[in-house]
């Protein structure tokens, strides 16, 4: 339909004389026909010839894409990404998750009832139509029915005025309106609406960025930090409560940790007392395994004959544990050099717990022995 | 002859028993029916589609009477007061309300749960009604419809405010974020979001849609130019073409069946964050009904008492009538016998399953400390509405009013009794405590009345209140008479 178009409107008076005109001008087939009312009349769909309207399948449709929406996002989040379980139920459990589910489809569908009704079926909001520019709408949406008729959206030919006015009269129009094109007065367009929600939009993201930064300088209203302003120190901070401006304070000399009874040795004779605490069982040797392989072995090698991957690189000499002097030490002398160091060898006290320097100890015996197997070994 | 054979398609049967107009009703009727069964006019007087849009519409045009000047001071000064406690709220924690262990819900969720309540009218009004065909509802629909959306817009207040840091609200939504966290969709007060937020959207929509034609009467009719780009905007170019009114209807309609189901839903859903706990009186299945129920009660109590004002002070006797209240009174009367159905299980449960928390909480309704709002509940929401039963009360604007402000109170204790009594003696008794909430509950409730009235107050004002489109199409004479073209 081209915008110049000219729209005959015929006004009558009861919704009667509305239905029987149409029926007078469709056979007449002057152009396109649409009927006005102030409100929808029963029976105006079947004189117009319309077919059902679709809106019914489309409500089907996104309503069950809405259920599955709302199932495969609820079932992704509380099973995969992120499992949590609550009242012992499994992370798939799904029943929980259908209130959900029922609340989505009803979402889904009842907006693409009515947007879908709005924006695709009637293609609303339109503010250039004819009908809505002409003298009549006053009428039609108070208390008259009026059918207007345009030429036909696929014949190229204009519409004869005189005949349609003529036919609209003739089937009993009490007032015959001709609107020749569209008068869209300056505020009513489509373009000033698109104006004017893109200036509320525009507006809107303005004073959201003026906002933030008004709520991030502005002091008053601590809320905001989350939480992150608080009145206390953080470790390696610096503070002037003490003297040494250090927020941290070094433990008392002579303080013991929970759950610690250190071992009063002075040297490694002294040691040579002292009994491996922990038995000699799988878990324990795999422990002392592991922690060998990542503390002991790279200087001392892993079958701890003193040739590990270190040793070229640096030229140290480590011990060499299989040999005879160190089968015959005492487990005690063993355990005192891990927690002091000898020689070249650091104190590994920092990185290893009392239990794991004793399962590095029970691991070395297991490699000594394995290393100098005898025949009942085998047996 | 032609005319004829165009006009002989035949309507749908179905579709032709459920549209015909109040003039035919009473022509096929009267020699069927006793005089006292007939069908009542919905309205007074010659009624017809013009002079309805000068009534009705006419409105937004004149001078407010000095009473709504009145009105709207009193209840903006109590709105204004609520916001000032709301912002006190919130700057210094919701330590400045009454809630304490073991009452940590308390006046919020109460708040919360009436004013969602007092929603519900409006929806079964506008979609369920709908569905029945009860052409009573044409003429207060809309009001009911736009009291649903205020009554929402009231009751979101309080959960928001209850999270205790309101600028963290939007953690209720799932989104991805920063903190690799999701909200947990096993648990009700999830659902709520859902369910609420849903029930918000779908009736601002349902309600826009329905008034859209009537905007555009008001668009046609008005002299104002400001009015007049307002109400284009609003209509969204509406012309009332038959193509259009033909989607319309349909879209209507399945927006009426899927809120049908909606507001069944949400008030099932706040139950679940009761019903689905452990706490004594709340683990109950009876829940979803027993809210539905209550909360369709309180809002046709509160429907009923604002409609008595509008229909006096906007002159609308004519087409809100006496006939419409004493239905809406009916409706209040059914609600309140199934009320007292769900006390008298409340009990029976209590009594039946010899659970002795169950007994005690009951007993704590009855006789305990809070035994007076207990009573003052079933009172007001049991024995005051069954003076329904009597037509004299049903058309008294006196029984009215007061039957109507008895089910407000009672429907507002019910929460109170439902959560604060079960509540402040939970399992633990070395942990009970008597609650007392503080003057800055009170402040806010009475901010949420005041919000709830100043936005009826401007609707009535700027908005057509009656449906015109709706009551247009049913008046005598309105639709063609399908009977004499096909003879």
């Amino acid at each position: 339909m081209a915008e110049s178009s000219t729209t005959v409107i015929g006004v009558y008076d009861s919704p009667d004389a509305l239905i029987q005109s149409i029926g007078v001008l469709r056979s007449k087939q002057l152009g396109q026909l649409e009927a006005y009312s102030p409100y929808p009349i029963h029976g105006i769909d079947e004189a117009l010839g319309h077919r059902r309207s679709p809106i019914g399948a489309m409500v089907m449709v996104m309503g069950i894409v809405g259920a599955l929406t709302a199932l495969g996002a609820e079932y992704w989040i509380s099973a995969i990404d992120y499992p949590l379980v609550t009242g012992g139920k499994a992370p798939t459990s799904w029943e929980a998750f259908v209130p959900i589910m029922f609340e989505v489809t009803v979402l889904f569908a009842t907006f693409t009832a009515g947007l879908g009704m709005l924006f695709l079926m009637n293609r609303l909001p339109f503010f250039g139509h004819p009908v809505l520019n002409s003298k009549s709408i006053a009428k039609i949406t108070r208390d008259k029915y009026a059918i207007a008729i345009e030429s036909a959206a696929d014949s190229k030919e204009e519409l004869d005025e005189q005949v349609a006015e003529a036919a609209l009269r003739d089937a009993g129009a009490t007032t015959i309106e001709i609107v020749r094109e569209p008068k869209p007065s300056p505020f009513l367009t489509s373009t000033f609406v698109l104006r004017a929600l893109g200036g509320i939009a525009v507006s809107c993201l303005v004073s959201g960025v003026l906002m933030y930064w008004v709520i991030k300088l502005f002091p008053v209203l601590p809320p905001m930090s989350h939480m992150l302003v608080q009145p206390r120190v953080d470790p390696q901070q610096s503070s002037s409560f003490f003297g040494d401006g250090r927020s941290m304070r070094m433990p008392v000399p002579g303080t013991v940790a929970r759950g610690f009874m250190p071992s009063f040795v002075a040297s490694q004779e002294q040691a040579a007392s002292l009994v491996n605490p922990l038995a000699r069982t799988r878990e324990v040797l795999e422990v002392g395994k592991q922690k060998f392989t990542e503390r002991c072995a790279v200087c001392h090698g892993a079958l701890a004959t003193g040739i590990g991957s270190l040793t070229a690189a640096y030229g140290g000499k480590p011990a060499n544990l299989q040999a005879q002097q160190f089968r015959d030490y005492p487990d005690g002398k063993i355990y005192w050099v891990i927690v002091n160091g000898k020689n070249a060898m650091p104190s590994q006290a920092a990185d290893l717990t009392v239990d794991q320097r004793w399962s590095i100890v029970h691991y070395i015996r297991a490699l000594q022995r394995a290393q100098h197997a005898m025949d009942r070994d085998v047996q | 002859m032609s005319d004829s054979a165009v006009l002989g398609t035949l309507p749908n049967p179905a579709r032709q028993s459920s549209t015909q107009n109040v003039g035919e009703n009473e022509l096929s009727l009267t020699t069927v029916l006793p005089s006292n069964l007939q069908p009542r006019p919905l309205f007074t007087g010659h009624v017809s589609p013009g002079s309805l849009d000068d009534q009705v519409l006419a409105f937004p045009g004149k001078k407010p009477p000095r009473v709504w000047y009145v009105a709207l001071a009193i209840t903006t000064a109590a709105m204004l007061l609520g916001f000032t406690l709301f912002c006190y709220t919130i700057y210094m924690g919701i330590g400045v309300w009454g809630n304490t262990s073991p009452v940590f819900w308390a006046f919020d969720i109460i708040n919360f749960v009436f004013w969602v309540g007092i929603g519900h009218a409006g929806t079964l009004i506008s979609a369920i009604l709908f569905i029945f065909r009860m052409r009573w509802r044409n003429a207060i629909a809309r009001f009911a419809e736009a009291m649903t959306i205020f009554a929402v817009m009231c009751a979101a207040i309080f959960p928001g405010l209850h999270t205790g840091r309101p600028w963290l609200d939007f953690f209720l939504f799932p989104y991805p974020n920063q903190r690799g966290i999701w909200p947990n969709f096993r648990s009700p007060l999830v659902w709520d979001v859902f369910a609420v937020g849903t029930y918000f959207s779908v009736s601002l929509m349902f309600w826009y849609l329905g008034l859209m034609p009537d905007i555009a009467s008001m668009r046609d009719r008005t002299d104002s130019k400001v009015r007049k780009v307002i109400y284009t905007v609003l209509a969204m170019g509406w012309r009332g073409a038959a193509s259009h009114w033909r989607h319309f209807e349909k879209a209507y309609l399945l927006l009426a069946g899927l809120a049908t189901g909606l507001v069944l839903s949400v008030h099932s859903v706040v139950s679940f964050d009761f019903a689905t706990s452990i706490v004594p009186a709340w683990h109950m299945t009876i829940f979803p009904p027993y809210f539905v129920a209550g909360a369709i009660f309180a809002g046709f109590a509160m429907v009923v008492m604002v409609l008595i004002v509008v229909r006096e002070t906007m002159q609308l006797k004519n087409l809100i009538t006496d006939y419409h209240l004493e239905v809406m009174n009916k409706v209040v009367l059914a609600m309140s016998c199934i009320m007292g159905y769900s006390y008298f299980m409340e009990g029976a449960t209590a009594w039946y399953s010899q659970n002795e928390y169950l007994i005690h909480a009951f007993k704590n309704i009855i006789s305990g400390t809070y035994g007076w709002a207990g009573w003052l509940t079933i009172s007001c929401n049991i024995l005051i509405p069954q003076l329904f039963w009597f037509k004299k009360c049903r058309t008294s604007y006196f029984w009215m009013i007061l039957v109507s402000i008895a089910v407000t109170i009672g429907m507002w204790f019910e929460r109170f009794v439902i959560i604060v009594i079960s509540l402040h003696q939970d399992y633990l008794p070395s942990s009970w405590r008597i609650y007392r909430p503080t003057l800055v509950d009170l402040g806010i409730l009475l901010g949420s009345f005041g919000l709830f009235f100043t936005l009826v107050l401007l609707f009535a004002r700027v908005l057509p209140v009656i449906a015109t489109s709706e009551v247009k199409g049913m008046l005598p004479g309105s639709q063609p008479k399908h009977g004499r073209s096909h003879g």
